[in-house]
């Protein structure tokens, strides 16, 4: 393994190992189980096969991207830089030969990682309960695609929300402003608005994938390389931001205060 | 300038708040003490050599590189941050080890490397528990491993000592001198002023964001001389003692402190020091002792804090 590439490694296991610990794992694995929950309560009710299956399905664009996904990947993203600046732990870090577009990459994938752990759950035992309590089996690329989605979410969201953990002391209440008044209000507003959410995208590409079913009905204005390269595009941009930020950004919290 | 360390008139503030102002001092080799009270800008500093902050106005480099900025050269820089906290979550091996990957060493050599670090430091028996179980002083000795775990040419020290208890002191005193003699060079900072004392005669001296003097200690000793300075002096009789001495000019004032002791304020310590012998012959008064109060580094922080007001 290369020199940076180690580095890279050594600084994501850090970040994954410090992100996958504590009360907080246990808070967001549970919040993460939320949507399995409550397919399992609607099954409980025994209702028609194709609307438990439905109801799972509708439920990863309803909930689990715009509220679980959303709610995990900020709690473990922003904290990768905010806690260490609070703590003054970033100091181990940034005192060292390893570049700083290497931390931020490194922190970046060590909180994907661990979001993934949580989300990919949130994302795809909803359709196992509902095929488990006798809903239709799902075509095969229905968990790919949901599986992708959380994944292109994950990406896309984390890159953002550890882009405001780095620059700004109230991250956590921007973050939460941005995932529930931007990217849900501005999907309703009529016109070019909706384009400027990284959801827009998403419902692009479920509507694109999934010609059947309560996610096909989205608007899917664009096809499905220009809707991944704009995802993409999107997340590559925040971590150059955040890569230029720590570049230049001083991180000692008696400077934060001032 | 050629030092391991080159300040040249470094301003850093925190709004309206200058944490250094006009700073200038070369570091030299070997281990330099930099001395002030809390609140001096010692610690801003650091975190200046750290690359944590960026200089408003002036020059610092370290080893010959600029301050702010990456580099190869930080792993020829070891930092030991005052106030950092630690990943409480990791044992100490752990995290030396993790620090040391993250540097670039490969798996094994890491581990090698901070196995060697934690022994020096005194922490083998201790090196798998968690770091949120460690004492204070635990937690300064594992973080100086982490700083010369990557056998750094320069060590950073910010108030190592602080909050060590008396044997993890005289401990992490003994280490520093022998990292010294094993060609480490080391800025260590303190605001107890014998604590550097006792490690190195060459200290920079900070108040208020500036250097107040610098060089070596008994150097600047000598830059006091002209201050008054108290000696106290115990003999039999002092009412006849005060009145001969009372004639040279370069006493400033004398006070009587109990029924055998003078307390003189001079203007000129070895003037005192070599008349007071021909008096003790010429007229036959008797002297039993006599002590310099200001003869420690506080006094002579004491004194130039205030002239540097």
């Amino acid at each position: 393994m290369t020199g940076e590439l180690s580095r890279l490694v050594s600084v994501a296991s850090l970040s994954l190992r410090g992100s996958l610990r504590g009360p907080r794992l246990i808070g967001l694995a549970a919040f993460a189980l939320v949507p399995t929950l409550i397919v399992a309560a609607i099954a409980s009710a025994h209702p028609a096969p194709r609307a438990l299956s439905n109801a799972a399905e509708g439920l990863f664009a309803s909930l689990t991207v715009p509220i679980v996904v959303m709610v995990i990947v900020l709690v473990l993203s922003v904290g990768q830089f905010r806690n260490e600046i609070d703590a003054e732990t970033l100091v181990y870090l940034t005192d060292r030969s390893v570049s700083r577009v290497v931390i931020v990459l490194g922190k970046f994938l060590g909180a994907l990682v661990a979001s993934l752990a949580l989300i990919l759950p949130a994302a795809l035992l909803p359709l196992a309960v509902a095929s488990l309590a006798g809903g239709p089996a799902y075509a095969a690329k229905v968990p790919v695609v949901l599986a992708t989605s959380a994944l292109l979410a994950a990406a896309a969201y984390g890159g953002f929300f550890l882009l405001l953990g780095l620059v700004s002391r109230s991250a956590l209440l921007i973050g939460l402003l941005y995932g529930f008044l931007w990217e849900e209000l501005l999907p309703l507003l009529p016109g070019d608005v909706p384009r400027l959410t990284v959801n827009f995208y998403l419902r692009d590409l479920l509507a694109r994938e999934l010609t059947t079913g309560p996610l096909s009905g989205y608007p899917a204005p664009y096809s499905i390389p220009v809707g991944l390269a704009v995802i993409v595009f999107l997340t590559l941009l925040f971590l150059a931001m955040g890569s230029a930020s720590l570049r230049y950004l001083e991180t000692s919290p008696e400077r934060e205060a001032a | 300038m050629t030092g391991i360390v080159d300040a040249e008139g470094v301003t850093k503030g925190y709004g309206e708040v200058l944490g250094l102002n006009g700073f200038s001092a070369t570091f030299p080799p070997g281990i330099t003490g930099l001395v002030g009270p809390n609140g001096a800008g010692k610690s801003t500093f650091f975190r200046l050599l750290a690359g944590q902050l960026r200089v408003d106005a002036g020059t610092l480099t370290l080893l010959g590189h600029p301050a702010w900025g990456q580099g190869e050269f930080r792993r020829r820089v070891g930092y030991c941050p005052e106030n950092a906290a630690l990943f409480d979550w990791m044992s100490g091996e752990d995290f030396v080890t993790t620090l040391l990957r993250v540097d670039g060493f490969p798996r094994a050599e890491a581990r090698e490397r901070a196995g060697r670090a934690i022994a020096t430091v005194g922490l083998t028996e201790d090196r798998l528990r968690r770091l949120r179980t460690y004492s204070k002083g635990m937690r300064q000795r594992i973080k100086l491993a982490q700083c010369i775990a990557h056998e750094p040419d320069l060590i950073l020290l910010d108030e190592p000592l602080n909050g060590v208890d008396p044997v993890g002191r005289a401990t992490l005193s003994e280490l520093l001198r022998k990292l010294k003699a094993d060609g480490h060079h080391i800025i260590v900072s303190s605001h107890v002023l014998y604590e550097i004392e006792r490690l190195t005669e060459q200290i920079v001296m900070i108040s208020n964001g500036r250097v107040i003097a610098q060089g070596d200690i008994h150097r600047i000793r000598d830059l006091i001389d002209a201050r008054p300075h108290v000696i106290e002096i115990d003999c039999p009789n002092p009412r006849d003692l005060a009145r001969y001495i009372g004639a040279w000019d370069h006493i400033a004032s004398i006070e009587f402190s109990g029924e055998r002791r003078l307390r003189v304020l001079t203007r000129s310590p070895e003037a005192l020091y070599s008349a007071l012998p021909e008096l003790v012959i010429a007229r036959g008064v008797s002297v039993t002792a006599l002590r310099s109060v200001d003869d420690n580094l506080d006094a002579v922080f004491r004194y130039l804090s205030e002239g540097a007001r």
